[in-house]
């Protein structure tokens, strides 16, 4: 079994090859504390209480843009250039490549995520109500409950053209429906509703347990069994999905399996889940 | 018997890519396909990594079944795709490194590196490497874990002569460890120069198979003589042995025979016959490239093909 040497080298190497194009790095890195400055001084009031209560949509913006838009682009990027086609003439599995793409986003969600915390805490004094290891827990689960969505879409993309396109169209409600980026309370009822089928809300919402209502791992089980069931699917789905070469066809079968599962997913947290606290609490 | 192929058919929709090809390829020594674009060649390469399934027929790698024991095979094969995409923003010895770490053994990278001449370049990006560099960095993750059988497709393609012959030389060592090499080409020269074996396709069916010296010999090829006698002489003998006179160049007679060996004997008689003296002689035989004309004839620039 050669998975561990080969899934850790191909980790090593993605996490190189990101660190050294600079374009992507800055953008990574930078992008986050835009969202965080714009934010905290439009809407915090100006307290260390109203910029944490902004933390956790911010958090979410930036482990949707960081889960969505590097790996998808990566992945379609060593399909077409023919790298994986390279790959596939040795005995590497696939399994290995696939987890090596879902770990480099991990590595690079850690990075642009701690950046934002450090940012965050030294300029508008953040705290966290509960724990601080709830939190890396729950941003933990986050991650990966969105990167394999971010890899799925690299491996349905036809090209590079067609990567950002699919992630742009997830992208969007998974910030404004979720209350990521409009406070939840403001949304109408209606949208709330909506929202619960939302893999992003249950995120939002834990970490405003976490972070906002001091709540721990107990409390959260609902929302964090939504992002959990996420994740596992989502690992399973991309075995299924995953595209050595670009001339493979995306099998059509599959793709509907895929999207079944994940919305029998939002389906089940929408009849199932708990009442979604974060929809009583008023804005500070 | 490191490969066996018979009766290999490839279709892809109504195109007929392979149309019943039959090889056996013994270990050791250079195997050289050579033949147009759209020939097949790489079609044919490619179902022996694993990368495409027959239609038709059987083919057995290293005594494997490519389609059904491909994991075991690719350990024990080193592969070099046509037009091999390297990542640009890894180093030479990181790239060999991933891939090295792809396999159960593999040689130290230094060796590597070494191998293949790159040991200056080892903390350049691959980026910054010229297509030479490329290429035999290409041939280097082919090598890394000590294949038994390397399948190269057109190694040398766009390179100029100093870059191709570095790839050569990688090559050669290769060969002289007693491993197998099957490579693709479309330069004779290359075919003529580097392997033991030639194998010809068109249009997915082998048409000539042989050293290299034994096609040239089989082919119904004409060689060239020029002659330069002192004075003047009676070229009847030389016509009686089957060569045509083809003008004069300078003191030079120009004959054109496909059989070159009773022309030199014809030209014994007339220097023991005649009252002149043989002042120069010289002679073009056909080559590898005229004898590969004449087998792809007017199809030398192919058909549009799956060659991709």
């Amino acid at each position: 079994m050669s998975f561990l040497p080969a899934f850790s080298s191909l980790t090593r190497a993605h996490v190189l090859m990101f660190l050294r194009s600079r374009a992507a790095l800055i953008w990574t890195l930078a992008f986050p504390q835009f969202f965080l400055f714009m934010f905290e001084f439009a809407f915090s009031g100006g307290t260390p209480r109203g910029a944490t209560y902004l933390m956790p949509g911010l958090f979410t913006i930036t482990l949707i843009s960081g889960s969505f838009f590097g790996v998808a682009l990566r992945m379609v990027t060593e399909r077409e250039t023919g790298v994986l086609r390279r790959h596939r003439v040795t005995p590497v599995p696939a399994v290995a490549v696939i987890l090596s793409h879902g770990a480099t986003a991990l590595v690079v969600l850690a990075c642009s995520v701690t950046l934002q915390a450090v940012v965050a805490r030294l300029v508008f004094r953040i705290g966290v109500a509960g724990s601080a290891t709830t939190l890396v827990i729950v941003l933990l689960l986050g991650g990966l409950a969105l990167v394999p969505i971010g890899m799925i879409a690299g491996s349905i993309a036809r090209d590079t053209r067609a990567a950002p396109a699919i992630t742009n169209f997830l992208f969007f409600p998974m910030m404004f429906l979720s209350g990521a980026a409009i406070p939840f309370p403001f949304l109408p009822a209606w949208m709330q509703r909506l929202a619960r089928l939302v893999p992003t809300t249950y995120l939002v919402e834990s970490l405003q347990g976490v972070m906002v209502r001091g709540q721990g791992l107990g409390r959260l089980r609902g929302p964090l069994l939504v992002l959990a069931l996420m994740a596992a699917i989502g690992i399973g789905l991309n075995g299924l999905l995953f595209r050595w070469e670009s001339t493979e066809p995306v099998r059509r079968g599959r793709v509907t399996l895929a999207l079944s599962a994940l919305l029998l997913v939002c389906w089940g947290a929408y009849f199932l889940a708990p009442p979604l606290e974060m929809s009583q609490r008023p804005f500070p | 018997m490191t490969i066996r192929i018979d009766g290999l058919e490839k279709r892809y929709g109504s195109v007929v890519a392979l149309r019943g090809i039959d090889l056996e390829i013994p270990g050791g020594g250079i195997v050289g396909l050579l033949g147009p674009n759209g020939a097949g060649k790489t079609t044919l390469v490619e179902i022996m990594e694993g990368l495409r399934e027959p239609t038709r027929g059987s083919v057995s790698v290293l005594g494997l079944d490519p389609t059904t024991q491909a994991r075991r095979l690719k350990e024990r094969i080193g592969v070099q795709l046509q037009s091999t995409s390297i990542p640009l923003d890894l180093t030479p010895a990181e790239v060999l490194g991933l891939y090295a770490s792809f396999y159960p053994r593999s040689r130290p990278i230094d060796e590597g590196l070494e191998q293949v001449g790159l040991e200056a370049k080892r903390k350049a990006l691959v980026r910054n490497l010229s297509g030479g560099q490329r290429q035999r960095l290409a041939l280097g993750m082919a090598l890394i874990h000590e294949p038994e059988l390397l399948i190269l497709d057109e190694p040398t393609t766009g390179l100029d002569p100093v870059a191709r012959r570095g790839i050569h030389e990688v090559i050669r060592d290769y060969r002289a460890s007693g491993h197998s090499v099957i490579l693709t080409t479309h330069y004779i020269e290359e075919a003529e120069l580097l392997c033991d074996r030639v194998i010809v396709i068109r249009a997915g069916e082998v048409v000539a198979d042989g050293t290299p010296f034994q096609l040239i010999a089989k082919a119904e090829g004409v060689s060239t003589l020029w002659i330069a006698f002192s004075g003047p002489f009676d070229p009847a003998p030389l016509v009686k042995a089957g060569a045509t006179p083809h003008g004069v160049e300078g003191n030079h007679h120009r004959f054109v025979t496909r059989d070159p060996a009773a022309a030199v004997v014809a030209l014994g008689d007339i220097l023991r016959g005649q009252e002149v003296s043989l002042v120069d002689l010289r002679m073009k035989r056909p080559t590898l490239e005229d004898v590969y004309l004449e087998l792809v004839g007017g199809d030398a620039d192919g058909e549009p093909g799956e060659e991709e």
